[in-house]
């Protein structure tokens, strides 16, 4: 059974509906209007023990709905919800055991007192015992370098140690899942890759679970094997790296430079684009030639040949669409689910994605 | 409140303790202040018995320094500072973060309020002591069968000032305006309490009203037991009825904080 099991969630929030300005204020003092807004509308996620998922999406997509739902502080409006065989908001404490919690703009430290009197109260909190506790400070001390500040108050560190402090702090009772909102944010480099490899580590080493919610494709690269977009409520990508390059992003651009190709290319163009039908062939100014391919319909390999057979090729190199720029465009909802490139063709029907666009 | 598991809570009271000693002086400030007030309070009441030594009340002017001690004891003893912090946790979003740790919100804020309990009582009884010193002398407990009872009733006291304290603090859940409403439980708490005047001062009406009241149970029950004005049954009585108003008072706190909760968590606050 998955660790994580969600099937059909849903989180409708009331708000207050009410007109603009005084008016509409004092009205709404007398006559109470509501409406309903869907935070997360039917979603399946099914996650087993020892993923490391990234969770995204642009604001407001419902992403922290969703997490809030798996860690048992909001009641989900409908639909199945699992953590490890509880139902987190019915079972708050027990599954408070179970999971480690980490939410970049909050700290859980006590802002007063030294950090190492906010581990020790986590020990006392969640019961840890006294040798699994030195154990894991140990490690933890030694993986994220907190030894320079556990002395100090929390008051008096920095956000990257901080967050360091707050990454220890989470996981001292061993938790079987991880989860991490915006993590890194506001931190410097050099804290970031820290705090990516120390979570990369509790994945491969101890097969802790993460789901994490960034804004942060470093954070994906670093530690993900799988990345689920959320957006407007609704699942649009379960999958893994390469699967979304390959649902979103089936474009490459390979540009090539021709010998004397400013002179060449005016009669070159139509015998390429005959040989490469579905692909966009395109000349620049400086004797550069670019073809746009789909990656499903020829391999680089036969594009490059194509134009080789008929020219000098000089340099070439590849475009990838870059992940930045592909979350980009779904977060502007430039990419949905309806106009998938060639879904007709996709590689293997995806079940997650299937589930969502109904 | 469990016991079972109440090691993680006297953790919590234990880290609270140490956040006040942090602040050594912002905890001076307060003990200064509250020294002024009880100050204030002795010079008004000697000049109200004016060096009379006949009884005003039924209390002569000895056992009203020991009954405004007590007073003044019991009013140390949590303070605004517990509504405040209980509801800034509340807007800051802190009860997202308690309701993600095997913590009971109610216990863990109790044992954050009595955590700093020990200096609290230690600074008020030092002040008491001096003070009683410099008005020559207060009454005592009239034997130590009445001692330990005000032992047991000042605890009890203790905890019904908390079950105010959280019932008010909940307000933090629907209003910004927390500091009127605790504002408010100081003021009507210090009317029918018998903080300012013992209630045996009051017109039988107004007597009538503080008796039904849960705030007689935080300084008047305690005091009047210190200073032995009530024999035996009655004694164990009102005891009794402090425990009660003590139960009623958690209970219903935590009712407010599970509706609360729940509206919060299936409506989105």
């Amino acid at each position: 059974m998955p660790l994580i099991q969600a099937e059909g969630l849903t989180k409708t929030f009331r708000q207050a509906d009410k007109d603009a300005g005084l008016k509409g204020s004092v009205k709404h003092l007398f006559i109470r209007r509501y409406k309903n807004k869907v935070a997360v509308d039917n979603i399946d996620l099914s996650i087993e023990a020892g993923e490391s998922i990234a969770y995204l999406g642009p604001n407001g997509a419902g992403k922290s709905t969703t997490i809030k739902m798996l860690t048992g502080i909001l009641v989900p409006t409908a639909g199945r919800l699992h953590v490890d065989g509880l139902v987190p908001h019915e079972h708050r404490q027990r599954n408070a055991r179970n999971i480690g919690v980490v939410f970049g703009q909050r700290t859980q430290l006590w802002w007063d007192i030294p950090v190492i009197e906010s581990f020790n109260l986590a020990r006392d909190m969640y019961e840890i015992p006294e040798a699994t506790y030195r154990a894991n400070l140990a490690e933890f001390t030694e993986m994220l370098g907190l030894d320079e500040f556990v002395k100090l108050p929390a008051a008096r560190i920095s956000l990257g140690q901080r967050m360091r402090a707050d990454l220890c702090m989470a996981l001292l009772h061993n938790p079987k899942i991880l989860y991490l909102d915006e993590p890194t944010i506001g931190l410097d480099i050099a804290v970031k890759d820290r705090i990516r490899t120390f979570v990369r580590r509790l994945v491969d080493e101890r097969g802790t679970t993460v789901m994490l919610t960034t804004h942060d494709l470093g954070d994906i690269e670093d530690i993900c094997e799988r990345i689920v977009i959320i957006d407007q409520g609704r699942i649009i990508h379960d999958g893994d790296l390469g699967k979304l390059k390959d649902t979103f992003a089936r474009d490459r651009v390979i540009h090539f430079q021709i010998a004397r190709g400013a002179e060449l290319l005016p009669a070159l163009l139509p015998s390429v684009r005959a040989a490469l039908p579905d692909s966009t062939v395109e000349a620049g100014d400086d004797g550069s030639l670019s073809v746009r391919f789909d990656r499903f319909v020829f391999a680089a390999g036969e594009i490059a040949a194509a134009v080789m057979s008929r020219a000098e090729v000089e340099d070439f190199r590849i475009d990838e669409p870059a992940v930045e720029d592909l979350i980009k465009r779904v977060y502007l909802g430039q990419l949905t689910l309806a106009d998938r490139p060639g879904s007709k063709a996709a590689p293997a029907p995806e079940p997650a994605a299937e589930a969502a666009a109904r | 409140m469990v016991v079972a598991g109440s090691h993680k809570y006297v953790s919590l009271a234990r880290a609270s303790l140490e956040v006040i000693l942090t602040y050594r002086l912002s905890f001076l400030m307060n003990v200064i202040g509250t020294v002024f007030y009880v100050i204030a309070m002795f010079y008004l009441w000697r000049t109200i018995f004016g060096g009379n030594s006949a009884a005003l009340g039924g209390f002569t002017w000895l056992e009203m320094k020991g009954y405004l001690l007590v007073a003044f004891l019991m009013n140390s003893l949590l303070t605004w500072y517990d509504e405040f912090m209980i509801g800034r946790g509340i807007r800051e979003g802190e009860v997202a973060s308690d309701l993600v740790r095997p913590l009971d919100f109610q216990t863990s804020r109790f044992a954050q309020a009595v955590g700093p309990v020990p200096t609290e009582l230690a600074t008020a009884l030092l002040v008491a002591m001096a003070v009683a010193f410099a008005f020559g002398g207060v009454a005592l407990p009239p034997d130590p069968v009445y001692a330990a009872v005000f032992v047991v009733s000042a605890a009890l006291a203790t905890l019904i000032k908390f079950g105010l304290i959280f019932c008010v603090a909940m307000g933090a859940f629907w209003t910004t305006g927390l500091y009127g409403l605790t504002t408010g439980r100081i003021a009507v708490q210090g009317v029918f309490s018998g903080a300012l005047i013992p209630l045996a001062f009051f017109p039988d009406w107004l007597r009538a009203i503080s008796a039904v009241l849960p705030f007689q149970g935080t300084v008047s029950t305690p005091a009047l037991i210190y200073l032995g004005k009530v024999d035996g049954t009655a004694m164990l009585a009102m005891v009794a009825v402090q425990a009660a108003w003590a139960v009623g008072l958690i209970v219903l706190g935590r009712l407010i904080f599970r509706r609360a909760v729940r509206a919060v968590t299936i409506h989105g606050g």
